[in-house]
């Protein structure tokens, strides 16, 4: 199946006939993806569907055994996340990867502190002055309201935090930014800040993948949503267009509606 | 219903779903509750006073222990002085210039391998081996003596040796996953053993003859009154206060104790970090196990025995968390500073305090402030 191209825009992330095996179990079976700046595109599936696979490989985190990507029209090959990275592509796992003893400065700078000028930087003195001033202009942009940049993470909410993790892949992201499950262990107002959020990230240009159990959190975010199912890719969803209902037959295979495709 | 599985649903979606309910983005009524963006609820737990205490627990915990220590001195420099009058206080045994270098050089050899130790516990590691590296070390200096080496020479070998082991330490600990409290206990036998096989249960004088060596003499003497044995753990804990505080590498061993799976996702190099801080271990052993040789003249293979308890206990005195991530080259000084003040004035003045007191008084300390710790972490860490 085709992916669709809305109004003619180039993907800034695309894959195409992806697959992918562990032994005789197929993950993802000729799957396409695409995602397009200032869009957040949700991937939706129930488990197994292959949504993590399909991200980790977005990611760099899993090599597929065939299919390729494009990012921004070129074909890349990632070796390991930090191939991902380097090519602008952020990902936030559910574990979060901060440290939560460390101030909310030092974690969005962490493992990429800005060194000091020369002398100091030439022993591997961090600049703390510039990465605090960086960090504060950064999440004031983005709306992120905390007490004090030198709050411990250990000190926020589960919605600061992840709105902490976020930012700091939006910081460091060029493209795009990938969330696995950003709301599965919030409560409503704290995912409702976490959701606010990924709109801002969104209306400043990013690509947002947004990969959620959570229907209404989908509905409420979403642009566009890819539905996986066994491995394959089963349709794609417009919120304005189609419901939950549609979504969630897709998921479960009641239907194989929009895609035509006989199951 | 299939999806009941996943973590997410807020809403039972399926219920809705089969009730053919449509949620659109733009609807003009939301029937999603999450959507509101509420303002952000104040954390339980951070206010009044005990929340503003939880916050600043660091700077208490260490003035009060700097308070510990200014009490503890002034008992002894009252109690010590021989006339018992007040205006004779310059008289005062505890604070004579002779016993301050005393008690400068009973600290300097512990001061070093807690130094060590702090780096260790930072990263939720122990290093249980310090003690018994440090006598082997000492073993290994005087042997190089003996048999006529250079003074350089045996500086060299004896710090090259002790930075192997504290390699063999890490890479037990990184490749071979076995929890560093393990890997240091079985090292600090075979090391202790091996200072045994090696002397044969003897002590070794330095010189033949037991006169002063350079080495002992340099070791002995004073910089403008200080002891050198002192300055050199005031210049290794200026230089690993500095790495700690202010480099990248340094910030790593506290972001490696915070989570290691979050440096290790973030591209920290785990690996190098955990070499390098039982390497800097290993290391300050070494150091210590030349100063406690030099200073006594001889290498005695039970040298050191039970160090890494003194060493662990001034880390801990002094604020490092055994859970990791927390902990300060100046608060393990202050606690070398405490654990060696108190043993030394109840050494000069065995009347103020009961001498065994001074056991019981660290153990309760030591149990007492990793119990405010633990309220602490109870009261700032939000659920």
């Amino acid at each position: 199946m085709q992916a669709q191209d809305v109004a003619g825009r180039i993907p800034i992330l695309a894959a195409h006939g992806i697959a992918k095996r562990y032994g005789s179990v197929t993950a993802l079976e000729e799957v396409d993806f695409e995602v397009y700046e200032g869009e957040i595109c949700a991937l939706i599936g129930d488990n197994g569907a292959g949504k993590s696979t399909l991200v980790k490989i977005l990611a760099g985190a899993v090599r597929p055994d065939s299919g390729s990507l494009r990012l921004r029209g070129k074909v890349v090959d990632f070796h390991s996340p930090r191939d991902a990275r380097a090519a602008g592509i952020e990902t936030v796992y559910q574990d979060l990867a901060l440290a939560p003893d460390l101030d909310v400065a030092s974690n969005l700078f962490l493992g990429r502190e800005i060194k000091s000028p020369p002398p100091l930087g030439w022993f591997d003195f961090y600049n703390q002055r510039a990465m605090r001033d960086q960090a504060a202009i950064h999440l004031k942009n983005l709306k992120v309201n905390l007490r004090s940049i030198r709050q411990t993470v250990e000190t926020l909410s589960g919605g600061q935090r992840q709105s902490v993790a976020v930012a700091r892949a939006v910081f460091w992201s060029k493209d795009v930014v990938i969330l696995d499950e950003p709301t599965a262990a919030l409560g409503v107002a704290q995912s409702g800040m976490v959701l606010e959020l990924m709109k801002r990230v969104r209306d400043k240009g990013s690509a947002v993948i947004f990969i959620s159990h959570n229907m209404p959190h989908v509905f409420e975010v979403a642009n566009r949503m890819i539905v996986l199912r066994r491995g394959r890719r089963v349709g794609t969803l417009y919120p304005e267009n189609d419901g939950m209902d549609q979504a969630v037959s897709l998921m479960t295979g009641a239907v194989s509606a929009t895609a035509g495709l006989t199951l | 219903m299939p999806f009941s599985r996943g973590r997410g649903w807020r809403v039972p979606v399926p219920a809705f779903a089969s009730q053919g309910i449509r949620f659109v983005a733009d609807s003009p009524i939301s029937m999603v509750p999450a959507s509101q963006p509420a303002p952000e609820v104040a954390r339980g737990g951070r206010e009044g006073i005990s929340g503003w205490l939880a916050e600043r627990i660091d700077l208490v915990l260490r003035l009060g222990l700097l308070g510990i220590i200014l009490i503890a001195a002034a008992i002894f420099t009252l109690d010590t002085i021989p006339s018992k009058h007040l205006s004779d206080i310059g008289q005062s045994i505890f604070i004579s210039q002779g016993n301050l270098q005393d008690l400068a050089r009973q600290m300097a050899v512990v001061g070093v391998i807690a130094l060590g130790e702090t780096f260790v516990i930072i990263t939720a590691g122990i290093d249980l081996s310090v003690g018994s590296l440090l006598g082997l070390c000492g073993v290994i200096a005087a042997e190089g003596f003996l048999n006529g080496w250079s003074t350089p020479v045996v500086i060299f070998t004896t710090l090259l040796f002790a930075l192997a082991v504290g390699l063999v330490n890490g890479l037990l600990v990184d490749m071979a996953k076995i929890p560093p409290f393990i890997v240091t206990l079985g090292m600090l036998g075979i090391l202790r053993g091996a200072a045994y096989l090696v002397t044969q249960g003897l002590n070794l004088a330095l010189s033949p003859t037991g006169q002063p060596t350079p080495f002992t003499s340099w070791i002995e003497n004073t910089n403008f009154a200080i002891p050198n044995i002192f300055i050199v753990l005031a210049v290794l804990g200026v230089a690993s206060a500095i790495f700690l505080r202010f480099t990248r590498r340094g910030r790593y061993i506290y972001a490696l104790g915070s989570n290691p799976e979050s440096a290790r996702r973030v591209g920290i190099n785990v690996r190098a970090t955990i070499l390098t801080v039982y390497a800097l271990s290993g290391l300050s052993a070494g150091v210590a196990g030349l100063l406690l040789t030099g200073r006594l003249g001889t290498a005695n293979p039970n040298a050191g025995t039970s160090y890494e308890l003194d060493a662990i206990s001034a880390a801990v005195l002094g604020g490092a968390s055994l859970f990791g991530a927390r902990g300060t080259i100046l608060g393990t000084f202050l606690g070398v500073v405490l654990v060696n003040m108190l043993a030394n004035g109840i050494d000069i003045d065995p009347h103020a305090i009961d001498p065994h007191m001074q056991q019981v008084v660290e153990g309760a300390l030591l149990i007492i402030i990793v119990w405010i710790d633990q309220w602490r972490k109870r009261r700032v860490v939000a659920g």
